[in-house]
């Protein structure tokens, strides 16, 4: 998997982006007075934070990068105030995030949200945590401590070709920070009317050479309520520990990290739902002569569910992959590796579903080559591929085009043409409804993989060091997507779906004085979606997502005197088609003091003015989200 | 007008290939980001009143045996200011009288004779700044490290409350280390 390729990405500096466009841009002696003049802007933190090599070709290169990528730094994290990973990825104006109760989400890129959403590659530290049953994401089983987030890399549209299958509308990349930045004590507790949490983290140097921290975390989250005010039962309580050492440094040194997870969470009807898991992670860099590096990855996965009445699952992931990247020519620059993933997955069926067989082994091998050709001083082309092998579909096709014009400093156009491809989950050929036949639902046993074939033009530029902007247009093919055909008494799954999507993905950073910045993005979404001539599926387009045509947010970041912060977000999210859910509009608030050296108080708003809004699902069975407020300690030392 | 537009066009290529050549070079970056830190810490450090001879004295870093981060630093503050003082940067060379700084960078050039330099600063409300190693317990308020590719800083305390600095907290947060005693 390219999970090497986006360490990579990560350890070159993508952060900052925005704000630091013109880091990234640099170039020449009038672009470092402006570099100088630009770093002025940034807040202490955020200069300990930049990478020295940055500036370097390494760093320049990533910011070419002809994606849209969007960072939300781990100092956003924070000063938003919010206490999961899902909440804290409304961040990105390049994201759909609905929550749909009290643990679960729907998060996708450029469409097709919904609860078991499928387009989207998520990894933590390099760990992939999309589940082969859906390909999608279990929001609840995905958390770590979010003052150790470096930063998270969104970036929406197609990643395959670094990123593999399911790269299809967008890459997330959850980066913690090394451990040699988290020393010392750590430990925060806070209240609130929707929630309640502790965690505590310890970092120390090694003897001879290396840090190491480690953390715990326990939340307790309500219920939700529906709209005639009845109570849902999905309250959640949740642990988690872990731990991460590095050695050396981030171009050259290993990384050993891991995590284990208990947690469980009410159900309507039966018994409560129960969660865990662990993952233990390996990871060496070297850097060799030049530019040149070769970075390797093992890790280990396990993953449990049991909801009692469907289904229980149990899920072990082995994963090795290698990267080598060097300077092949005096204009080439070539990025190879391959690697293969592993997956033990047992299902404990119910009557009333099944995957079958129950027992399945699934694996992965993907090899991938990317040459980055410089074109003269200004273009920069990017041409890759992988291959990569499911055990459904043999081996699918993964290849980009991108290429980069920079006509000066301060500007980037970027172009891009991709194939991306969603391989077949065990959902989509071993489901089965009821467990025994005569089926209602059945998988395909010819279901193929969902195809995107995408276009995207994109623009980024820093007018001024106080104003940073991006705009990106995508337009997008897809072929085979997922429907429920009807085969006499049975819903088979098929793919006979197709249809296009367009739009454009808009954000920018003003600093209006060095203590108050400002941040807007925006969303626009056209989908035309439709079934196939020969499809006999009855439930229609609905079932591919259900995505607001316009999505808005303001944020405004304030520093105020006598070491306070005052942080307000702004939402506004259009209407869902079907099923139907209105549009909203959300303001988030913080403030937090800083009391003494160490020691802050914060008070979180969330849906400060509104009582309570769906924010996606049917009106008889949707949770709605409430005015929350949560107010927290955190101690360091 | 095409005349212009071609100079013009000269003028961006001709800046574009010595783009090329300042990024291969590391040190300017790690530099400029000294530089940031240096008018930064202005703005989280009390000097006392007397450190300031009127309301609009310049508020005045010094920088010895580092012409490189002087270069940047003078880009940096240009029209800036730091609580209200407009920032001048003076290049100082060993053994000149450190009246009038409020902060001095003292370069790694000079750390095999940072103690000496340390001790002439000692008890004035001048905020040193190193990039030594052991230069804390030289005397140094505050040392630049590099870890993991990015500047970090370390800070003594006591140093600075000999010099009738008061640091705050927001600085300390930041730091990768503060020795207190």
């Amino acid at each position: 998997m390219g999970d090497v390729a986006i360490s990579v990405q990560g350890r070159c500096a993508l952060t900052h982006i925005f704000t630091l466009a013109l880091a990234c841009f640099s170039a020449g002696a009038a672009a470092q007075v402006q570099l100088a003049a630009n770093l002025a802007e940034l807040s202490l933190e955020e200069l300990a934070n930049l990478q020295v090599t940055s500036v370097s070709r390494r760093a320049e290169r990533l910011a070419d990068a002809a994606a849209a990528l969007y960072v939300i730094t781990g100092e956003d994290i924070r000063r938003s105030g919010v206490t999961s990973l899902p909440e804290a990825l409304r961040l990105a104006p390049n994201l759909e995030v609905a929550r749909i109760d009290s643990r679960q989400y729907a998060i996708s890129a450029r469409g097709f949200n919904n609860s078991i959403g499928n387009k989207l590659l998520v990894l933590i530290d390099g760990r992939t945590v999309y589940t082969p049953l859906f390909s999608g994401v279990f929001w609840d089983a995905q958390d770590t401590l979010l003052d150790d987030i470096d930063r998270i890399e969104v970036i929406s549209g197609p990643g395959a070709t670094l990123w593999g299958a399911n790269a299809v509308n967008g890459v997330i990349n959850v980066i913690t920070r090394r451990a040699s930045e988290t020393r010392g004590t750590l430990a925060e507790a806070g209240a609130g009317n929707r929630e309640r949490g502790i965690s505590a983290r310890h970092g120390v140097d090694l003897q001879g050479g290396g840090a190491l921290r480690i953390y715990g975390k326990f939340f307790d989250r309500d219920n939700t309520v529906r709209a005639n005010g009845s109570a849902v039962r999905d309250e959640w309580q949740n642990g988690q520990t872990g731990f991460r050492g590095d050695w050396g440094s981030a171009a050259s040194g290993f990384t050993l990290q891991g995590d284990a997870y208990r947690g469980s969470i009410q159900q309507p009807v039966g018994n409560d739902v129960t969660l865990s898991g662990g993952n233990l992670l390996g990871r060496m860099t070297r850097s060799l002569a030049g530019e040149d590096r070769v970075q390797a990855q093992v890790y280990f996965d396990n993953t449990q569910r049991d909801i009692p009445g469907s289904f229980a699952e149990r899920l072990n992931t082995f994963d090795a992959e290698a990267q080598h990247a060097f300077q092949a020519a005096r204009d080439h620059f070539v990025t190879w590796g391959g690697g293969h993933r592993r997956a033990y997955d047992r299902v404990n069926n119910s009557a009333g579903l099944a995957f079958l067989p129950d027992r399945t082994t699934l694996h992965w091998t993907n090899v991938f080559a990317q040459d980055e050709v410089t074109l003269g001083e200004r273009w920069r082309l990017t041409l890759g591929t992988k291959f990569e092998s499911n055990v459904y579909t043999g081996t699918e096709a993964l290849p980009s085009a991108r290429i980069a014009w920079k006509p000066d400093p301060q500007q980037l156009v970027w172009a891009a043409a991709s194939r991306a491809v969603r391989a077949p989950s065990r959902l989509d050929r071993d489901l089965f409804v009821p467990a025994q036949p005569p089926f209602l639902l059945a998988g395909g046993p010819d279901f193929r993989s969902e195809v995107a074939k995408v276009l995207e033009l994109g623009y980024r530029a820093q007018p001024s060091t106080r104003f940073s902007y991006s705009v990106t247009g995508f337009y997008s093919q897809y072929d085979h997507l997922r429907t429920l055909e009807r085969v006499g008494t049975t819903f088979v799954l098929g793919n006979k779906m197709e249809g296009r999507s367009k739009g454009i993905e808009a954000w920018g950073t003003f600093q209006a004085a060095s203590h108050w910045r400002l941040s807007a993005g925006a969303l626009l979404l056209d989908q035309d979606l439709r079934l196939k001539s020969d499809s006999t599926d009855t439930s229609g387009v609905a079932a591919a997502g259900n995505d607001p045509k316009h999505q808005f947010t303001l944020r405004s970041s304030l520093d105020l005197a006598g070491n306070q912060h005052f942080d307000v977000m702004a939402r506004y999210v259009g209407a869902l088609p079907n099923p139907a859910v209105p549009a909203y509009s959300a303001v988030d608030a913080r403030y937090a003091w800083q009391l003494q050296r160490g020691l802050e108080l914060s008070v979180t708003a969330q849906n400060l003015f509104d009582h309570a809004h769906p924010e996606f699902g049917a009106p008889a069975t949707r949770s709605e989200i409430e005015r929350g407020f949560f107010v927290r300690v955190k101690w360091s030392h | 007008m095409v005349a212009l537009t071609l100079r013009l066009g000269f003028a961006a290529a001709l800046l574009w290939a010595q783009a090329g050549f300042a990024q291969t070079e590391n040190r300017p970056a790690e530099v400029q980001i000294k530089a940031a830190f240096l008018y930064k810490f202005g703005d989280f450090v009390q000097w006392p009143p007397a450190a300031f001879a009127r309301a609009d004295a310049p508020f005045v870093i010094g920088v010895l045996a580092a012409d490189d981060l002087a270069v940047a630093l003078e880009q940096l503050v240009a029209n800036r200011s730091v609580q209200g003082h407009p920032v001048a940067v003076r290049r100082v060379r060993r053994g000149e009288p450190l009246a009038g700084l409020h902060v001095l960078f003292i370069g790694q050039a000079e750390s095999a004779r940072l103690a000496e330099t340390l001790a002439a600063a000692r008890g004035q409300a001048v905020l040193t700044v190193t990039e030594s190693e052991n230069a804390l317990a030289a005397g140094s308020m505050i040392n630049f490290v590099a870890e993991d590719q990015r500047v970090r800083f370390d800070v003594a305390l006591p140093s600075a409350e000999r010099g009738q600095l008061k640091i705050s907290s927001r600085l300390l947060a930041v730091a990768r280390r503060v020795i207190t005693s």
